[in-house]
């Protein structure tokens, strides 16, 4: 097989030249696209919405959806942002707080998932009202607003058009990388995925990886929530209401299966990135902001038909 | 008499192989012709475009005298086409009936008969003796019943032409036997029938004519069976003399590694007694549903045990998951099911095989480092010679063969002291058959205790130092094995059918 074509085998090398080619488009017909602040402003966003997808990407790795990872990430980002603001507990305790939530939001999912046997859509679809009526019951639907100055000043800091945000999911994105590559649980992960019965046969503990995965999404889901109450510079508790279509969209678009056994971080980051792309080309050219969510759709339709035609069994 | 089917100058290519190069094949009506090679030689591939599944790239098919080119399955069976391939095609939540009637099934005022489903189904059952509700769900089915659910399938289209790839794969020879009368009285009523196997006795015991396929071509097209023998038949499979395995010599030694003593599950066994000893081959031999499978799952934690001991060492234990029984006890498991329990398709070799190494090779916090997995995965694919061009190429892209030697090898790497191998040579080639045969004896060899499920009666003879007879989840008798083919067969009989008789 010649390097074309094993560059065009792999999930990334055709996101990567896709995303080229509309950042250069963009580019001559909207000089703007590549002022500072612009760049700033899509990378904040991209900061954000790349941990949404990993929160996703790792239950889709075992071959379950998580219909869960806004309203966990919401409720992480309300108690993290409540507890500085009613407890005025210092921010490092406030962060184990916010983790601890996602982590026991995940933890939840998974024994449910796993000691019921039911589908993960239907247990993510139950908690997902649990942790969002949790959230309006501490909120009543009013944001905390009384946010540390060092929280408010690091969700803006920037270096030129690098947000400081982006340092903290860099930094998560390198190491979900190397773990899926690189560490047994990660392997374990997509074993499950890949074929569950002969991964327990293997000797591997499904309910172990099981819950291990939807602690793990719920862990990058309430960084993700904090991360955004930094930039939002409020508790706002509507957080994590309109990620459900990008924490799918971008897996898939980066070449995940849907079934489960195969996920790509590479990808997903660079399905992120066309998301990003796509929706600032369509506020600079000032088209509707509703015709976004069709072009989304369209395009996780497109990244599935592709899927089937790169790897048809 | 016109021939039912006439195939010349076949070719099909997929991308990086040519599967089929200019082959023929003619078939009559009532005649049993046999379609013989090693994986990889095309002969699915034929049968996918006899069936409608592929067209030819070139090459005409004469069905009647009349050119055919079929679009799709459906296609070929309104034609009177029905095939059994080897990969499975039922649907498992359905029950058995409606899986057999599923291409018609029977309506009455616009809705589903199922009465008559269920009757329909008993029609085409009964004549390959299956004995089972057809309100079951296939899922709960042994893979033998499903095979013979199959076949029944095929068997309820009323086909002039039947298609039967490795049809006696999983079943027993008496279930076989059973098969092979109801071939013959179809043949008879005259019904063109291609028959797919590797197993060359049975091909002499029912085939009148022979096609062989090597590396996609035709290594001899039509040609009767008669005056030929069975070396003249591997060699045109092979392209040169069959080797028979080599057997190591080894004696088993001390204690048991592991006995079971009285042991009930709540799959239904009752009373199982078993022991296997280091440096041991022990089989369990027994007709469909005899428990074999369950009592393998039972053993390694997959199912319970809810009476009676396990011993490991002469000492009870409790295996209560499979990560128990790999990592405490050393008791591994290579299913007679890779494609569903044995490997992960989508995942390449070397994930395959480290899958059981894991745990033993991973660093602090878990940390794997890729050479770690290759040294621990390439000394077992050298040693069991898989053919594959990477230890990154994914398995679905072997041959069948090379993806059992995937399934044996990762058990292998695990170094486990109990081996329980689950029909280790189910479809798969002469040459890998033996060289399986050959590991199997040396892992005895080198100290493993090994439990060898098999349904092949010559296989189980030739490996097997005692081989324990099942039937109804129950051990009915355990005979001290002697390798002589005859005597060995009568006896296993003897046993399983007593019981029969008593009940």
């Amino acid at each position: 097989m010649s390097t074309t074509m094993q560059l065009l085998r792999t999930d990334w090398f055709g996101l990567l030249v896709a995303f080229l080619l509309g950042a250069i488009m963009l580019g001559v017909a909207q000089p703007s696209f590549l002022s500072t602040y612009n760049i700033y402003v899509i990378l904040t966003a991209f900061a954000l919405s790349v941990l949404v997808a990993l929160s996703q990407m790792v239950i889709v790795a075992i071959g379950q959806l998580n219909l869960s990872v806004g309203a966990i990430g919401g409720l992480a980002a309300i108690t993290f942002a409540g507890a500085m603001d009613l407890w005025n507990v210092p921010i490092p305790v406030a962060i184990l707080i916010g983790l601890m939530v996602g982590v026991a939001g995940g933890a939840l999912n998974g024994v449910v998932t796993h000691v019921t046997g039911l589908n993960a859509f239907v247990v993510t679809l139950a908690t997902l009202s649990i942790f969002k009526g949790t959230n309006i019951g501490i909120t009543e639907a009013q944001p905390f607003y009384d946010i540390p100055e060092a929280v408010k000043t690091f969700g803006n800091a920037r270096f030129g058009f690098f947000p400081y945000l982006l340092f903290v999911s860099g930094a998560i994105l390198v190491a979900v990388w190397v773990f899926m590559r690189r560490a047994v649980l990660g392997r374990q992960l997509l074993a499950v995925g890949g074929n569950r019965n002969a991964a327990e046969l293997s000797g591997i503990s499904i309910g172990r990886v099981v819950v291990a995965a939807h602690v793990l999404s719920g862990t990058l889901a309430a960084v993700a929530g904090m991360l955004a109450v930094a930039r939002l510079q409020l508790g706002q508790p509507t957080i994590g209401d309109d990620w459900l279509i990008i924490s799918f969209a971008a897996p898939v678009i980066g070449g995940a299966v849907l079934a489960g056994g195969h996920v790509s971080v590479g990808g997903t980051l660079l399905g992120v990135a066309i998301i990003m792309l796509i929706n600032n080309a369509l506020v600079l050219l000032n088209v509707n902001p509703y015709a976004v969510q069709l072009l989304l759709g369209a395009l996780i339709l497109a990244a599935v038909a592709l899927s089937r035609f790169r790897d048809p069994a | 008499m016109t021939e039912k089917l006439v195939i010349t100058g076949a070719s099909k290519a997929f991308p990086g192989v040519q599967a089929l190069d200019d082959v023929s094949l003619a078939l009559a009506p009532g005649c049993i012709h046999a379609l013989l090679g090693e994986n990889g030689a095309g002969k699915s591939t034929l049968i996918k475009i006899i069936t409608g599944v592929h067209r030819p790239d070139a090459g005409t098919v004469l069905l009647d005298g009349e050119p055919v080119q079929f679009a799709s399955p459906r296609e070929a069976i309104a034609r009177g086409i029905s095939a059994v391939h080897q990969e499975r095609n039922l649907i498992p939540r359905f029950s058995v009936g409606e899986n057999i009637v599923l291409e018609n099934l029977p309506r009455r005022r616009g809705l589903v008969d199922y009465g008559e489903v269920r009757e329909t189904a008993r029609r085409f059952m009964a004549p390959l003796g299956l004995e089972i509700d057809p309100d079951t769900p296939v899922r709960n089915l042994s893979v033998a019943r499903m095979q013979l659910v199959e076949i029944a399938k095929a068997l309820s289209l009323d086909a002039r032409l039947l298609v039967l790839d490795e049809p006696t794969a999983s079943i027993t020879p008496y279930e076989t036997e059973t098969l092979f009368r109801l071939l013959r009285e179809l043949r008879d009523k005259g019904v063109a029938i291609l028959f797919v196997s590797h197993k060359l006795d049975e091909v002499f015991e029912l085939c009148d004519s022979v096609t062989v396929l090597r590396d996609g071509r035709n290594a001899c097209a039509s040609r009767p069976l008669e005056g030929l023998d069975r070396a003249d038949v591997v060699r045109l499979m092979i392209g040169r003399e069959e080797q028979t395995a080599r057997r190591t010599e080894r004696t088993a030694t001390g204690e048991p590694v592991l006995a079971l003593r009285n042991v009930g599950t709540e799959l239904g066994h009752r009373n199982v007694d078993l022991e296997v000893r280091a440096g041991e081959i022990v089989g369990l031999y027994g007709l469909v549903g005899a428990g074999r499978t369950e009592l393998a799952k039972a053993i390694i934690g997959a199912a319970k045990v809810t009476s009676g001991e396990v011993q490991v060492d002469g000492k009870a234990v409790t295996i209560d998951s499979v990560a128990t029984a790999l990592s405490r006890h050393r008791i591994g498991y290579v299913s007679e099911d890779r494609k569903h329990e044995g490997l992960i398709l989508m995942h390449s070799v070397r994930r395959n095989v480290a899958v059981t190494v894991w745990g033993r090779i991973a660093r602090a916090l878990g940390w794997l480092p890729n050479r770690a997995e290759r040294d621990a995965v390439t000394p077992y694919i050298d040693r069991l010679q898989v053919r594959t061009p990477s230890l990154a190429q994914p398995v679905s892209l072997l041959s069948g063969g090379n993806q059992q030697k995937v399934s044996v090898a990762k058990w292998i790497a695990a170094e486990v002291r109990v081996l329980i191998i689950d029909e280790p040579t189910v479809g798969i080639d002469i040459q890998t058959k033996v060289y399986l045969h050959e590991l199997i004896h040396e892992l005895a060899a080198a100290g493993t205790a090994v439990i060898l499920i098999s349904s092949d009666m010559p296989e189980m003879i030739s490996l097997a130092d005692r081989i324990a007879v099942m039937s109804e989840f129950e051990v009915v008798g355990e005979i001290d094995n002697d390798h002589d083919a005859t005597r060995m067969g009568e006896a296993i009989m003897a046993r399983i059918h007593k019981v029969e008789g008593a009940t």
